[in-house]
């Protein structure tokens, strides 16, 4: 096998709804100079670059890594841009994480960002859908996610009471997260009672629209020691897929997740993950989704997603915390979204996850996800 | 690179046209993804990963790999989509086998520029504030790098339009580019002024095609393919934003990304026996082949005879450039000319190049050497 | 040399597709500066604190070295041309302002490309009506006798403009290649939806395509689906937003007809909408209602779907 890999240092921006000071390029600066900062390294010292941002009519810029390459300071460099929808940050950390595993190059920055001021998030997100086939009905991803999440009420009972406990416990985590933009608790009934947008998706399931950039740093475990004592260790990524408008998709469990969980797990040792983990990271764009991956990734079974999130086993008090950052209800800026979960994941096995530390956290998973709910990633981070 | 060594084992390409007006992006995909198995004793179970390049932009979907997907035979399966040339998604599939973690690789990039505007395309990279509202593209680039060359190398507008004509002529007897009729010097010429001094026909032509290819780990490729093409060193980089602000009359990117291969491959010289480049103009094929240490600066044109290096026998990316895929075609290019050197009129070359490129001015760059 | 369907005769006009999106884009210091003094006609850029470097435009980031400590100057409004090409949108010439270590591109204006040589001292043509735009310069226009400018201090900087409004507009025609031209060729003469079997032969795939995405074979022959079917899922919208095409509130729904395996997107109208939760769920029996008047031959020509009785076909 390949030579193993750590995250050596993490950066991100304080998140906001709109960031006017910067520009995209001055965004994803921030972002880079604190990771840098956090691994004890400079520019000089990057081997290679992975930028991954969502797609580009977010913020009318083709092929945008060319742009913000200048910014980085990473002229000359080996730069590569990978983007599958919301997950994109995690399938960057992906090609990074090969980069590194190879021998191709022994430090990799990866950097991810949007900056979803600047365009018209639904229209932008609704040109997913094939022109001749369903583009004039879309609704963003939003109508399409609500729909599924009716289908998964009627058979696996994932209520709107339990969503709605979904955004209680990420709301209220997201108080303990520095870089989150969204801090109010709301109650389930403020939920229950938040305006339908695309119902069941209610105001209060859906996260923010975020400016925000997030950067990690890879490294061989010889170089690692001079950024850090105590690296995330990449005990296995994958990011799997499923053809969009095929026969067998159910899109009830999410079976491009279990797959990739399957291989992951079996790479990383994992048997029993509700067990084995200390703390989970998932990329929720709406609260559905939360209960969806508890049961794809194994943390239940199907059917007993809304059992679980009662049962509070997923509050920061419970065995098996989901989402200590508040996940993507305290900011969402997309295309770093995914590399924001993986961040979070790997800070609370580094033991620097602040506020949001789970005591003791050895081994930790991230997911992210993105396009028709067809492209699924999972990450193993340990101490 | 580690001790795994990864192997292109088969290669495919719709024929490159102007325009695929019957065919939409699905049918190209799955006809290439279909045809690269053939010969190779695999099928698509055996695959680990797809990986696959092409452009929203050109394509006018968002996250347009998500309605590809079925064609692209990626269900259920790893897949990335690398929003640059298909060479870079080579590049990275190169590291997930050589890393030990996967064994087969399918490769894909695809281009439909005839259902957009390529312009557009390029004119979308520039960034927003101070160069996209002058009008500065791709065009006004390639004309400004056609102004230095010229002046700095004494090379005529005559021998750029003779350099394309050739190459045409290159397309046009191979099976790949189906062309009505190979330009001569003066119809070059006459052509409609792009970016002066550069004429239409002296910019490469946007065309629609697929390409895949299968890269597979040494005891697979040994096993499937007739002749393996080991790909012994990799090489990307990429220039400053700014094409204002780049090295005037070099392509410092393109020769960062060859220093890197020809490191890795443990080559002293670039002394390939075949040179498959990509270009977005006829003097930035020049500058390509000087860049990447084939030709010394302003002798970009001494390669263009039958020297002892075959440069661009597909007839390279100036009569054919499917935008995305350009620089994979290069490596499907390059791996069949070493695989079957008698339908280019080769010997039996052991070593080859592929370069592709992306950006405006060229700005990024990447390059691999194979071996047999 | 491919199997590649598009020896299918097909003579269906490709379709047109527009893209026209708003944006409001953030120029950062520099740049925001740099717009905002364009009002004042005068030229900022940026003196980097890692060696003095100078850059005009401003620019957040030193071009060489990528340092981002900087403190905004005036710049003159004359250079030189250091190159220069035409294209359609005129003469692009890249011009180094007096002072500055790089190159910026402009348009060369009062001056015909014969007329140029580089190395020729240019300075700048100020618009009417200058704006917050870099087209408040209109060009650069040649000056033989300009003399050479130098940088200086930028005194008493404007407020920085945080937001540029912009639009893209991109056109697309897309093919319809031989299974969506034959699919909306049926809808638009014959008002039936026809899917291609499987490659198993079991049920039809919609909208028909070459291949089956699961097991990556030929699908088979065409078959007519049934014009009612089921809802698989479905959702209330009441979000508005830009590029939306019809008021809400109104019904998304993804639907399969009987007889195909996959899923059809449409709106499910006709239903008293305040009741739609309950009305409309997963599984309820809905049929296509086509519009009145001239069939365009697109997913259009299906007004929308209402919801009848009965139960699904296939439970």
């Amino acid at each position: 096998m390949g030579r193993h890999v750590g995250i050596v240092g993490v950066g991100q921006t304080n998140h906001s709804r709109r960031r006017t000071d910067v520009s995209q390029a001055g965004l994803v600066r921030e972002a880079v100079d604190r990771a840098l900062a956090d691994a004890k390294l400079t520019i000089e010292d990057i081997d290679s670059v992975v930028v991954a941002t969502g797609p580009v009519l977010f913020a009318a810029v083709n092929q945008p890594e060319k742009w913000v390459v200048d910014a980085i300071g990473a002229s000359l460099k080996p730069v590569v841009r990978i983007t599958s929808g919301g997950g994109t940050g995690l399938a960057g950390a992906l090609a990074g994480y090969y980069q590194v595993s190879s021998g191709f190059a022994d430090r990799v920055l990866v950097v991810a960002y949007d900056k979803l001021s600047e365009g018209a998030l639904q229209y932008s997100i609704s040109t997913l859908y094939d022109p001749f086939w369903g583009r004039e009905f879309a609704v963003g991803i939003m109508g399409f996610s609500a729909a599924y999440w009716r289908a998964r009420m009627d058979v696996l009972g994932h209520t709107e009471e339990a969503a709605a406990m979904v955004a209680v416990k990420n709301r209220k985590n997201s108080m303990n997260n520095p870089y989150a933009h969204v801090k109010k608790e709301v109650t389930v009934e403020d939920v229950m009672n938040s305006k339908p947008l695309a119902w069941p998706i209610k105001t209060l399931d859906v996260p923010p629209i975020s400016d925000g950039a997030a950067a990690i740093v890879l490294s061989t475990e010889k170089l690692a020691a001079k950024s850090t004592d105590r690296p995330a260790w990449i005990h296995g990524m994958g990011y799997f897929c499923e053809a969009d408008n095929a026969p067998e998709r159910s899109l009830l469990v999410s079976e491009p997740l279990a797959i990739a969980a399957r291989r992951v797990y079996r790479a990383a040792g994992i048997t029993n993950p509700r067990r084995q983990f200390d703390v989970v990271e998932v990329q929720e764009p709406y609260t559905c989704f939360e209960l969806s991956y508890y049961e794809s990734l194994g943390l239940c079974a199907p059917g007993e997603a809304a059992e679980l999130i009662e049962s509070g086993a997923t509050q920061m008090t419970g065995d098996i915390p989901v989402n200590p950052s508040g996940g993507c209800a305290g900011a969402n800026p997309i295309g770093a979204a995914a590399l924001i979960r993986l961040i979070e994941a790997a800070s609370q096995v580094m033991g620097k996850a602040g506020d949001m530390q789970v005591p003791g956290a050895k081994l930790a998973l991230a997911q992210a996800g993105g396009g028709w709910a067809n492209l699924r990633g999972v990450a193993v981070v340990g101490a | 690179m580690p001790a795994n060594r990864v192997a292109v084992i088969s290669s495919t390409q719709t024929e490159l046209r102007g325009n695929w007006s019957g065919a939409q992006h699905i049918d190209l995909i799955a006809a290439v993804v279909t045809d690269v198995f053939k010969g190779t004793g695999l099928t698509l179970d055996d695959v680990d990963f797809v990986f696959d390049s092409g452009s929203d932009v050109l394509d006018g979907r968002s996250i347009s790999n998500c309605g590809f997907l079925g064609a692209m035979g990626a269900h259920h399966k790893e897949e990335s989509r690398i929003e640059e040339d298909g060479l870079w998604a080579a590049l990275y599939g190169v590291t997930k086998i050589a890393s030990g973690a996967a064994n087969v690789g399918l490769i894909i990039a695809y281009s439909k520029p005839s259902e957009s505007d390529p312009n557009a395309f390029y004119k979308s990279q520039v960034e927003p504030f101070y160069q996209r509202p002058v009008g500065f593209d791709h065009r006004a680039a390639s004309g400004i790098q056609a102004q230095r060359y010229l002046a700095d190398h004494g090379v005529s507008e005559k021998q750029l339009a003779g350099l394309v004509s050739n190459r045409w002529a290159s397309a046009s007897a191979g099976r790949r580019v189906p062309l009505d009729a190979v330009p001569d010097e003066r119809e070059v010429l006459a052509s409609p002024s792009v970016a002066r001094p550069l004429t239409q026909l002296m910019m490469s032509r946007p065309t629609d095609g697929a390409v895949a290819i299968l890269i597979a780990s040494e005891d697979i490729a040994r096993r499937t393919a007739k002749t393996p093409v080991w790909i012994t060193g990799m090489g990307m980089s990429g220039d400053r934003h700014s094409f204002a602000t780049r090295k005037a009359g070099t392509l410092e990117a393109c020769e960062a990304a060859a220093t890197s291969a020809f490191k890795q491959a443990g080559w002293s010289k670039p002394t390939p026996a075949v040179a498959e480049t990509s270009a977005s103009s006829a003097v930035t094929e020049l500058m390509v082949l000087e860049a990447i240490g084939l030709a010394r600066p302003g002798k970009g044109l001494d390669l263009t005879g039958d020297g002892k290096i075959a440069v661009n026998k597909s007839g390279g990316s100036l009569p054919a450039d499917p935008i995305m895929a350009t620089g994979l075609v290069r490596l499907a290019e390059a791996s069949r000319q070493l695989v079957y050197p008698a339908e280019y009129g080769l010997k039996s070359p052991t070593t080859a190049i592929a370069h592709g490129a992306g950006g405006v001015g060229m700005q990024t760059h990447c390059v691999f050497t194979l071996e047999v | 040399m491919l199997s590649i369907p598009d020896t299918y005769p097909i003579d269906l006009k490709p379709f047109p597709s527009d893209l026209s999106m708003p944006y409001t884009l953030t120029p950062g210091r520099a740049a925001g500066i740099f717009l905002a003094e364009i009002g004042n006609k005068r030229i900022v850029g940026s003196r980097f604190r890692d060696g003095g470097t100078v850059a005009v435009p401003a620019q957040d980031f030193c071009p060489k070295t990528g340092d981002s400590e900087f403190d905004l100057v005036e710049a003159p409004s004359t250079g030189t041309l250091n190159a220069f090409t035409e294209t359609e949108a005129g003469i692009i010439g890249l011009i180094r302002i007096d002072g500055s270590d790089f190159d910026f591109p402009h348009q060369i204006v009062d001056a015909g490309y014969d007329d140029l040589t580089v190395g020729d001292r240019v300075e700048a043509v100020w618009g009417e009506g200058a704006g917050e735009s870099i087209l408040g310069i209109k060009g650069f226009k040649p000056s033989p006798k300009a003399p050479v400018g130098s940088i200086k201090p930028l005194e008493n900087p404007a407020k920085q403009v945080e937001v540029v409004p912009y639009r893209m507009d991109l056109h697309y025609e897309h093919a319809f290649g031989p299974y969506y031209g034959r699919l909306f060729d049926e809808i638009k003469t014959n008002r039936r939806i026809m899917g291609v079997r499987t490659s198993n032969g079991e049920g039809a795939l919609l909208p028909p395509r070459e291949l089956d995405d699961i097991t990556h074979k030929k699908t088979g022959t065409w078959v007519e689906v049934k014009q009612t079917g089921t809802v698989r899922a479905c959702s209330v919208i009441h979000l508005q937003f830009i590029g939306q095409k019809q008021p809400p509130p109104y019904i998304y729904a993804e639907i399969i007809l009987d007889g195909a395996l996959t899923r059809l997107i449409h709106n499910i109208s006709g239903i008293d909408m305040s009741r739609a939760k309950e009305l409309v769920k997963p599984g309820t029996r809905v049929r296509a209602v086509w519009r009145d008047g001239e069939p365009t031959g697109s997913l259009a020509d299906i007004s929308h779907f209402e919801v009848i009785g009965g139960e699904d076909e296939r439970s």
